[in-house]
């Protein structure tokens, strides 16, 4: 593919005295200096008691920060490497990193790390996100064994969760993800994860870091690669995430856009693959597959329920471009509801997702107003969802998780007679 | 040659060590002997060595290769006679070879006339020679040493009834330096040596001298202060004798010995040696500069040692047990290999053969501060037998040529004191040193030049070290310094080629030249300097201004 190069020399000359590695973790960074050194330390430590004989690396690359993350990372490995008492490891225990002067998308972010990962002939490779405030040396432990011991291509992280927490995964990607691909990965939408030296050589090298759904949400594309036949695949339960106060919290318009555009575009470029599927299978999991806190969680429950109705009505008419008459109409009902009665429940939630995916795929509209205008449905299904578990043990939420994928994979059949419609 | 009045000299020798059993049998009885040794000093002389380390001659029972003395005053007949030893150090002196003999000092045979009579009755005079307990629980924190072979360090004599103390093999039991005549017999026994004209001792087994109780009877005070004293007479008398300990112990601990430039000359340098091969299979320099930046200032007039290999296993005493667990992996599949906290192997085959390897570890090995040991049949790359017990597999005979017995002895095969390597890799009909002699680019050749290279500057043997840390870690490139002269190291320690860029900044217009070549490199500027190294390529220029 001829291509600007998209590796400056320093960073070249850096990869150049690494060499060859077993290990490389990737941290890609946005103004994450607040927290950036503890993901350093947790990492150093991991490499530490874990891989102490194995060469190793930690990379940075950095989407423009203005608050100094990329000397934080620095300082912190020099710091490690000074300070360290006890256990150390046998070999130089490298940190190189690439800064981005301006801000890129994450998915440059991450086709950099690939990049690196492949010119340094990385066996195994872990990327973590330093928005994390509680890194553990243990998650990467389990991140990158699965790979560097058992052969894996992909591990998925898992996470311990308040209830109502991670909701775009529980009641969008997984479910859809389960349905489409058949394969049951929770975590569609990865911050943490890790992945083999063929498998990172793989992406890097396919025609597609030019998509916007790629640069938005690279990682799905890279989870759902992983489910392909010729890669194997499974999870590792990490504990609980817990993000950095300095954090913005979710953006639900930019997560749903990001997630949700490179899963329909992941659909789109793999639809010889999936098509063919039938079912769900489980995959190889480190630990629970999921675990549930009941903590209290202060959510503005009718807010959500106001953008929902407000967007369904002004989006009236691309829903009726993308929707079927009888899922639209149904739509309509719905948002006139009493708010205290207002449901949204798995069989219309899937019947939206599967017309809103064929829609993408004739690209009924532009692809990026088409996902936009799901995100007022998707705040429907979460208003319903809260309604439904405002007391819910975690297992009633569970099976209220597994009921609507079942609904998906039920509906499956439905999603290929609208995706194989014509005109 | 170094000035032979100079009291440094050790400073500047390249140490060969050998085993007289092992060199040369010139009356066939499948021995080696001192007059067989005679007989190749010549060889000795060309390789460029300067000094000869002579293990253990001494009369002994032999159950412990001869660190079991019985007689501290005689040659074993089995080497010759006091006489053969005499006519040796005149011919090794001839050719500008000191001569360094061993000696230990912490314990004898169970053998020795004094232990004899020690054990003979608990009135006798010699009794208080040893250390006795009628129990077996003194010193209970003093470690053992021989993991695979002893118990304790307590061993009963049932002819007197008690314990005697030993921290080596249950038959050499541990003079008691506490005694003011043992002290006085050991120099006594020095001054025998040094009369005849020996230049040096190596003295075995020295942080073991004194016993005190709740400690671990090592490195004790009372320990110094006995080597304090002998360095005392030594100066006084001998002014140019050089001391040598064997303290297997952290640069830390033994820089206790060298004290003020009173105690010993020199010391090993053992923690350094297992980083060396450890480098080398990690293709990386940390362990190296490591534990050399752990290593204390000693004072000028001292020195350390540093080797390869030697007689004994390649010892895994000064490593973490993560590292003891990497080197045993990485050099010692076999578990045959192993042995108490080592490995029983030589250095050629623990390098696979791999003639790169065996360079660049000698390159390290010359280039490196301190004075290095060659170990004898490593210059040709010779094979061990990790069959043989003990490690007896690196000790077996010198391969002279590819004929009857190797050319070590006329004697039957059977009658050698042990078996030739004769696989057809290590083997002496493909290993010796006539075939290699007649090759230019033999190993053997390669290590004559590359003592010439090291004996051609005193920046080797009495310079500084200062690390560069060029990003590539695979990469140990050090500046050598003395005075006004200075010498730059380069080594690729990887099996790959490496590219490499030095900060030399500092040497801004000097022109390094390769010193096994001559060749002259472009001039040092301000941009770093790129250099490009084959597989476990090295390199050493002399820096020099024009």
């Amino acid at each position: 593919m001829a291509e600007d190069t998209f590796l400056d020399d320093d960073f070249l000359r850096q990869l150049m005295s690494v060499g060859e590695v077993d290990l490389l973790v990737g941290i890609p960074s946005h103004n994450n200096a607040t927290t950036v050194a503890a993901t350093v330390d947790a990492i150093e430590e991991c490499f530490r008691q874990n891989f102490y004989r194995d060469r190793v690396v930690i990379v940075n690359v950095d989407g423009g920060s203005k608050d100094g993350t990329p000397e934080a990372v620095l300082n912190a490995a020099v710091s490690q490497h000074e300070n360290g008492r006890g256990l150390t490891s046998l070999r130089t225990e490298h940190c190189v990193g690439m800064r981005y002067a301006q801000p890129v998308s994450t998915g440059q972010l991450y086709r950099t790390l690939l990049a690196a990962a492949d010119l340094l002939r990385a066996k195994a490779c872990a990327v973590i996100s330093p928005a994390s405030s509680n890194v553990a040396p243990a998650w990467i432990e389990k991140l990158l064994k699965p790979v560097y011991r058992e052969k894996f291509d992909f591990v998925a992280p898992l996470y311990g969760r308040h209830k109502f927490d991670g909701l775009l995964g529980r009641n969008l990607l997984y479910p859809m993800a389960r349905a489409v691909f058949g394969w049951r990965v929770r975590e569609l939408h990865p911050s943490d994860f890790a992945f083999s030296g063929g498998f990172g050589s793989y992406c890097v090298n396919q025609d597609v870091w030019h998509e916007e759904a790629i640069g938005a949400s690279a990682e799905t594309w890279m989870a759902i690669t992983g489910t392909r036949p010729d890669f194997r695949i499974c999870q590792a339960f990490l504990g609980q995430k817990m993000h950095a106060a300095t954090t913005s919290g979710s953006d639900i318009v930019s997560a749903v856009r990001d997630a949700v555009g490179a899963f329909f575009w992941c659909m789109e470029s793999q639809q010889e693959i999936w098509t063919a599927r039938t079912g769900s299978e489980a995959v190889p999991t480190n630990g629970p597959d999921h675990e549930l806190t009941i903590q209290a969680v202060r959510i503005n429950r009718k807010r959500i329920f106001e953008l929902f109705r407000t967007g369904a009505s002004e989006l009236e008419t691309i829903l009726k471009s993308v929707l079927s008459p009888e899922t639209h109409a149904e739509i309509q009902r719905i948002a006139a509801l009493d708010e205290r009665k207002f449901r949204l429940g798995g069989e219309l939630w899937a019947r939206i997702l599967f017309e809103f995916a064929a829609s993408y795929h004739r690209a009924v509209i532009n692809r990026d107003h088409l996902i936009q205008a799901l995100v007022p449905l998707y705040r429907g299904r979460i208003y319903s969802f809260l309604l439904d578990h405002q007391e819910s043990s975690p297992q009633e939420i569970e099976d209220d998780t597994e009921a609507l994928c079942l609904e998906l994979e039920r509906q499956k059949p439905y999603l290929l007679e609208r995706w194989n419609q014509k005109g | 040659m170094a000035d032979s009045d100079d009291k440094l000299w050790y400073k500047d020798a390249i140490i060969y060590q050998l085993h007289v059993r092992t060199f040369c049998d010139s009356n066939n009885d499948g021995i080696g002997d001192f007059t067989g040794l005679i007989q190749k000093l010549d060889y000795l002389q060309e390789l460029g060595i300067n000094a000869l380390w002579l293990m253990p001659f001494f009369p002994s029972p032999l159950r412990d290769d001869g660190y079991d003395t019985a007689d501290y005053l005689n040659v074993h007949p089995n080497y010759g006679t006091l006489d053969d030893f005499k006519r040796f150090l005149v011919a090794a002196h001839n050719r500008g070879i000191r001569v360094i003999i061993e000696l230990v000092l912490n314990h004898t045979s169970d053998q020795h006339p004094w232990f004899q009579e020690a054990r003979s009755s608990r009135e006798n005079p010699k009794r208080d020679w040893y250390v006795w307990s009628d129990t077996d629980d003194k010193y209970k924190e003093a470690r053992i040493i021989f993991l695979d072979t002893e118990m304790s360090n307590w061993a009963w004599d049932p002819i007197s009834k008690s314990y005697y103390w030993h921290r080596f093999f249950s038959h050499q039991p541990d003079l008691n330096f506490d005694n003011p005549a043992v002290f006085e017999m050991m120099w006594q026994v020095m001054k025998f040596w040094l009369d005849i004209g020996v230049d040096g001792f190596r003295l075995d087994a020295v942080p073991y001298l004194a016993e005190r109780e709740g400690t671990s009877c090592e490195n004790l005070p009372e320990t110094h202060a006995i080597v304090r004293e002998l360095r005392h007479r030594l100066d006084a008398e001998y002014p140019k004798a050089m001391l040598l300990a064997e303290a297997n112990q952290w640069p830390a601990d033994v820089r206790a010995y060298f004290a003020d430039g009173d105690e010993f000359h020199m010391a090993f340098h053992f923690p350094l040696m297992p980083r060396m091969f450890m480098a080398v299979q990690l293709e990386d320099r940390k362990p190296i500069v490591e534990i050399l930046e752990q290593t204390p200032q000693i004072p000028d007039s001292c020195q350390w040692c540093i080797f390869l290999r030697n007689h004994d296993e390649l010892t895994l005493e000064m490593v973490t047990d993560i590292e003891r667990d990497y080197m045993y992996d990485e050099y010692a599949k076999d578990k045959a290999m192993r042995i108490n906290l080592g490995i029983r192997r030589r250095l050629a085959p623990m390098m696979d053969n791999d003639r790169r390897r065996i360079q660049l570890l000698n390159i390290l090995l010359m280039t490196m501060p301190g004075t290095p040991i060659i170990y004898y049949g490593d210059e040709i790359g010779m094979g061990d037998n990790i069959y043989l017990g003990d490690r007896n597999g690196v000790r077996t005979p010198m391969q002279w040529n590819g004929g009857w017995n190797g050319g070590f002895s006329g004697a039957d095969p059977e009658r050698l004191y042990s078996p030739l390597i004769s696989n057809p890799v290590y083997g002496y009909q493909a290993i010796n040193v006539e075939a290699q002699h007649r090759l230019p680019h033999s190993l053997l050749s390669w290590m004559k030049a590359v003592i010439a290279v090291r004996k051609s500057s005193r920046v080797f043997s009495r310079g500084s070290i200062e690390f560069l840390r060029p990003s590539n870690h695979r990469v140990l490139a050090y500046v050598r310094q003395l005075d006004q002269e200075k010498i730059l190291v380069v080594n690729n320690l990887a099996a790959s080629a490496q590219a490499v860029e030095l900060d030399l900044k500092r040497y801004k217009g000097h022109v390094p030249i390769e010193m096994a070549g001559g060749n002259l490199f472009p001039r040092i500027g301000d941009l770093p300097y790129l250099l490009t190294l084959g597989p476990y390529n090295s390199y050493a220029f002399r820096l020099r201004r024009f």
